[in-house]
């Protein structure tokens, strides 16, 4: 089982090293087509290649015209497949933590929560990749308050390391909400402002917790990005009255996410290939957006 | 007489009770008031002005302008005459302890002509007279002057006044400063304690204040900070130092009196106090036009030695009203120049002094750049706002109308139904899909025949594609076509262009053509008969039997003959083969 992990993963890291080749392939039949499309004399510095290139182009299928990266790799059954989810905290969580997991584990569907006990990251990943878990995500705290989230793909994925603001659990709203139980359905998801391309990794990441929904389901958890905070809202809808007026009702924990860094491995790999993190002392951080345009 | 003075002091009296704003706009009644009041100051002091010219002031029919003149003309001469009076009795201290004013008065009065002298360039060098004769006219004329003085020119300008005590003042401040630099008082009798003095100084000064403020509120201030500066000077007169008073000869000679030599003053200092006072008397005796500064700065020191003995308060009070009169000649000459430009000049003087002198000591510790915990002092920095540049935009605060934003959009996207899930993609084939034979259990609706017909087909021309399944309702249809072209067509003449060759192939039955159109319509062509070389294939010229010629009919022959010997060859081959197989064959079965 490791073994067969193991080279897939060196199988996964070697195409990933392959990519830059593979666009300069793509980028040269991209070129070549367009020439013979338009009936052009095909550029001079792709004369050599140009009758394999040709071929290749011949034999070409929807699939494999697209050039696939390593993050097609990373979440390739991932629309096959559904979710598999693993929630923890870090060691010796507070009472009012260990509540905020229970409520999360309720919010993503076909999701586990586990104590955390003594375990060190590692064999968490060993026992998940052992029993078929797509993600493990694991929440931090600071004295009772949820300060972080990491978010975990299994099969040698990435890992996106989030920070938890202004967090307002289902539990301290108990005593108003007359809903105690929460519907379970598979929910709609809605992404708000993930224009740029590391937006859209994140869109992807986050959306690739949850399995496919039905179309008719109430329950909707919405991710909206405002200049890199992405506000977390769970809700549910009903369609009263028949103009188009659509009530929504708040259920479920709200919070603020911030992203500070993605790492092209597991959590367990301390010497991943760091995507992007966050640059706080840099003088232009405060003018740019990331995650948005 | 009496009447004319009682009307005089009623006039004066009643100027005095006018209200200053009530000055500003001409006023006939307050004019002829005023004229009375001044006619009658200037009679009494007629008596006392021998080199007057005038025995009244004329005011009936004359302006401002003349009777200030007549003024003038009286009390020009005069206050000579009180100067030089003054001088003498600075020379002469005891003539001065028979007047009943105390000497320290005019001592304090010689102390600021002094100062005046020093400031100012040599307008008073001149005239120091002969004595005058009263004392008590002294004073009274010296108070006289000083209201006629003032009266004049209140009815003219009040500001002169003002400017005139401010003079005073300065001059005072100035000359204190010089005199009085710091030496601590070590002197203190059983008569004299200074902490007494000072409270004694303190409460008149206190006293003066309310007193004049019904005068002239003006000059309150101004003879408040006189008697606050005559207190510092009664303080550094107290000192009897001889040093103190070679201090003073130094700034003298700093000042640059060219007469003062270095003997008159550090030879031997107490002798040299008594020495000079004789100098001083002998000069006195010369006096007249002297030019004689120094002469005059010793005078000033013995004055300040003699100060002690006196009543200090009275002589305060009086000296201010002393001063006035003789000052007054100099506030003229000079405050006439004074102007509002200049005050303001002095007070940016002032603000200038204060900025440098903050430019010049060491700045305050949030001024100084980089400042560590060591070079400020404790818990400074919570006082201070400091500025920082955050490079983190603040946390978002979730408000009500963040949250009805979000909702919103949330609203939107629900109706619409534009929702970001997860799309079940299509599977990639790991596999190729097996190829399913199914076998139809169905007879076939073709013959053998036509089977092995499109099989031939299939070989021999591939691009003529058999009838697959999936075009028979296609191939229905053109033949369907086809019949229905050829009928029309049988109706319309022979001469039409033949229809387009279909390139089926196809068996064509070498039919005699009689039968063919006897079966088929008129429109049949011969087109689609055999050709000859399709009835006939050979190549060359084809000759008969009879037409051969001899070599010919000998080749024919040779041509058969080889034939057959080859087929006989093969025959022979085959039967030998086939002998052996028998004979191979048969001793197997033999042997079971």
């Amino acid at each position: 089982m490791t073994r067969r992990y193991q080279r897939l993963k060196k199988e996964y890291l070697y195409r990933k090293s392959l990519e830059g080749k593979e666009r300069v392939n793509y980028e040269n039949k991209r070129k070549i087509r367009e020439a013979l499309q338009e009936g052009k004399p095909i550029p001079t510095e792709l004369r050599n290649v140009e009758a394999q290139l040709r071929r290749e182009i011949d034999l070409e299928d929807e699939n494999t015209a697209v050039p696939r990266t390593h993050i097609d790799d990373e979440y390739a059954f991932a629309a096959e497949k559904d979710p598999k989810i693993l929630l923890t905290t870090s060691r010796n969580p507070t009472a009012p933590l260990q509540r905020f997991v229970k409520e999360l584990s309720i919010v993503f569907p076909n999701a586990q929560r586990m104590n955390r006990g003594n375990q060190v990251v590692s064999e968490i990943i060993e026992s998940c990749r052992s029993h078929d878990f797509t993600d493990v995500i694991l929440v931090h705290e600071h004295r009772g308050v949820p300060d972080g989230l990491i978010v975990s793909h299994l099969p040698y994925g990435p890992t996106a390391y989030f920070g938890l603001l202004n967090v307002v659990t289902r539990h301290e709203i108990q005593d108003k909400e007359a809903v105690k139980t929460m519907p379970e359905a598979y929910p709609h998801i809605i992404l708000d402002n993930f224009n740029t391309k590391l937006g859209e990794r994140t869109a992807t990441i986050l959306k690739y917790l949850f399995p496919v929904p039905k179309p008719d389901t109430k329950r909707i958890i919405t991710f909206a990005n405002k200049s890199d905070y992405i506000s977390f809202r769970h809700h549910i809808h009903e369609k009263q009255g028949g103009p188009k007026s659509v009530t929504l009702k708040e259920i479920g924990p709200r919070f603020e996410l911030r992203l500070y860094q993605i790492k092209l491995g597991t959590v367990d790999q301390a010497e991943a290939q760091t995507e992007w993190v966050i640059r706080p002392y840099m003088n232009t951080t405060r003018k740019r957006k990331f995650l948005s345009n | 007489m009496a009447n004319t003075n009682n009307a005089g002091a009623e006039a004066l009296r009643r100027l005095k009770e006018v209200d200053p704003p009530s000055l500003l706009a001409p006023n006939p009644t307050l004019s002829e008031t005023a004229r009375a009041a001044s006619q009658y100051l200037f009679s009494s002091i007629r008596p006392f002005s021998q080199k007057c010219p005038l025995d009244q002031l004329l005011v009936d029919g004359y302006d401002a302008e003349q009777i200030w003149h007549q003024i003038d003309l009286q009390t020009q001469p005069l206050l000579s005459t009180l100067r030089r009076r003054v001088n003498q009795f600075v020379k002469n201290p005891d003539e001065i302890a028979q007047l009943k004013v105390p000497s320290s008065v005019a001592k304090k009065v010689e102390a600021k002509n002094h100062e005046e002298w020093e400031q100012e360039s040599d307008d008073f060098d001149e005239e120091l007279d002969e004595d005058d004769d009263d004392e008590d006219d002294f004073e009274g004329v010296e108070k006289e002057e000083k209201n006629g003085g003032s009266d004049g020119e209140e009815e003219d300008d009040d500001d002169d006044d003002d400017e005139e005590g401010s003079e005073d003042e300065d001059e005072d401040e100035e000359g204190e400063k010089e005199k009085g630099k710091g030496k601590d008082s070590g002197i203190e009798d059983k008569f004299l304690k200074i902490n007494e003095l000072n409270e004694y100084l303190e409460k008149e000064e206190n006293n003066y204040e309310n007193a004049e403020e019904a005068d002239d509120g003006d000059e309150d201030s101004e003879e408040d900070d006189e008697l606050e500066k005559a207190g510092e000077f009664e303080m550094d007169e107290d000192d009897e130092d001889d040093d103190e008073e070679e201090d003073e000869d130094d700034e003298e000679e700093e000042e640059g009196m060219e007469n003062a030599r270095y003997d008159d003053f550090f030879v031997g200092k107490k002798e040299k106090s008594s020495k000079r006072k004789d100098q001083l008397v002998e000069e006195s005796e010369d006096s007249g036009d002297e030019d004689d500064m120094e002469s005059n700065k010793q005078v000033c020191v013995c004055v300040c030695v003699y100060v002690c003995v006196c009543m200090i308060v009275k002589i305060f009070i009086l000296k201010i009203k002393f001063s006035y009169p003789v000052f007054l000649y100099s506030f003229m000459q000079k405050k006439r120049t004074a102007s509002t430009h200049e005050k303001q000049l002095e007070k940016i003087q002032s603000e200038i002094e204060l900025m440098e002198k903050a430019n010049v000591e060491p700045k305050t510790w949030s001024m100084q750049g980089e400042v560590t915990a060591a070079n400020r002092p404790v818990d400074s920095l919570l006082a201070v706002n400091l500025d920082f540049e955050h490079n983190v935009r603040p946390t978002p605060v979730i408000t009500e109308e963040f949250t009805a934003s979000i909702e919103e959009m949330i609203q939107k996207r629900i109706i619409e139904g534009l929702f970001n899930d997860v799309q079940r993609a299509p599977r990639l084939p790991s596999k190729a899909p097996r190829e399913v034979k199914e076998l139809d259990d169905n007879k076939s609706k073709k013959g053998l025949a036509e089977m092995y017909e499109q099989e031939y087909v299939q070989k021999i021309d591939p691009t003529s594609a058999p009838l697959s399944s999936k075009d028979k309702l296609k191939n229905e249809a053109s033949m369907l076509f086809k019949r229905l072209c050829l009928k029309l067509d049988a109706l319309s003449h022979f001469s039409f262009a033949p229809k387009p060759v279909i390139e089926d192939m196809s068996f064509q039955t070498n039919v005699p053509a009689l039968a063919m159109e006897e079966i088929a319509p008129v429109a049949v062509s011969d087109a689609a008969m055999l050709a000859p070389e399709e009835v006939f294939d050979g190549k060359g010229d084809v000759k008969e039997e009879a037409e051969l010629t001899q070599a010919e009919r000998k080749r024919r022959r040779a041509n058969k003959k080889r034939k057959f010997k080859a087929d006989a060859v093969k025959r022979s081959e085959k039967k030998a083969r086939s002998e052996k197989k028998e004979d191979n064959a048969i001793p197997g079965q033999v042997n079971g």
